[in-house]
């Protein structure tokens, strides 16, 4: 039985785009806030030309997992949020002392 | 007593036409952003002089844009277009609505953020925007 979905529009793909964006937001951690960000905007981009559908319907249904992915993580780690920020997010220090 | 009426004198609400409709505009679906809304809200609010000055929201949105990596900063200019004139595609788009989000620590609704496309459109918006800080 083969289920041909519809591909998404190109509202809903802007859309996962800016949920995957401002779930990275949601992250304590420095290091895994910019991961989020930068792939992303990497597999976003990687993905823009595609034109089989059922490659866009795939895409687009692995961004809808890890955008679930992200979202239970955000959660757990803010659980154990260290207490002490990155140096990347320390704002005026400028080397040394 | 006295003091029941001064505190009333100045939280009633005029009743104006156009006071009672711009008031009634809650919902974000409406888009309409127009100067009537956002000086009626500003003279009702508590806030009084902390609200931004277009000046600080013009170099603020722009250079927020110049230093968005794929621009050309001197091709920012108040009334351009970050798809047509930028050359930016609408995921670029959507990561320039976001860190505009971020600095003026704001939450844009995606039907709103959907329609900034371009520096005057993020300038109106921002400067109308009552919690822009």
């Amino acid at each position: 039985m083969a289920s041909s979905a519809a591909a998404p529009s190109r509202s809903e793909v802007l859309s996962l785009f800016r949920s995957l964006l401002r779930t990275a937001r949601d992250f304590s951690d420095y290091n895994i806030r910019e991961y989020v960000r930068r792939r992303t905007i990497d597999a976003f981009r990687e993905n823009k030309s595609l034109e089989k559908v059922s490659s866009i319907v795939a895409a687009y249904s692995e961004g809808r997992n890890q955008l679930q992915v992200a979202k239970r993580q955000s959660v757990v780690y803010s659980m154990y949020a260290p207490s002490i920020k990155s140096v990347m997010e320390v704002k005026g220090s400028s080397g040394s002392n | 007593m006295a003091m029941k009426a001064a505190v009333l004198r100045h939280v009633r609400l005029p009743a104006s036409a156009a006071a009672s409709r711009t008031l009634g505009l809650a919902s974000p679906a409406s888009g309409r952003w127009g100067g009537v809304f956002g000086s009626v809200f500003r003279s009702l609010s508590s806030h009084g002089d902390d609200h931004l000055s277009k000046d600080e929201v013009v170099d603020r949105v722009l250079s927020v844009i110049k230093s968005f990596p794929k621009v050309d900063p001197s091709s920012v200019t108040l009334d351009v277009h970050f798809q047509k004139d930028l050359g930016l595609d609408s995921l670029d788009n959507v990561e320039i609505v976001m860190a505009l989000e971020e600095e003026f620590k704001l939450e844009i609704p995606d039907l709103e953020a959907d329609k900034i496309d371009s520096t005057r459109l993020a300038i109106e918006y921002i400067y109308n925007h009552p919690m822009a800080g």
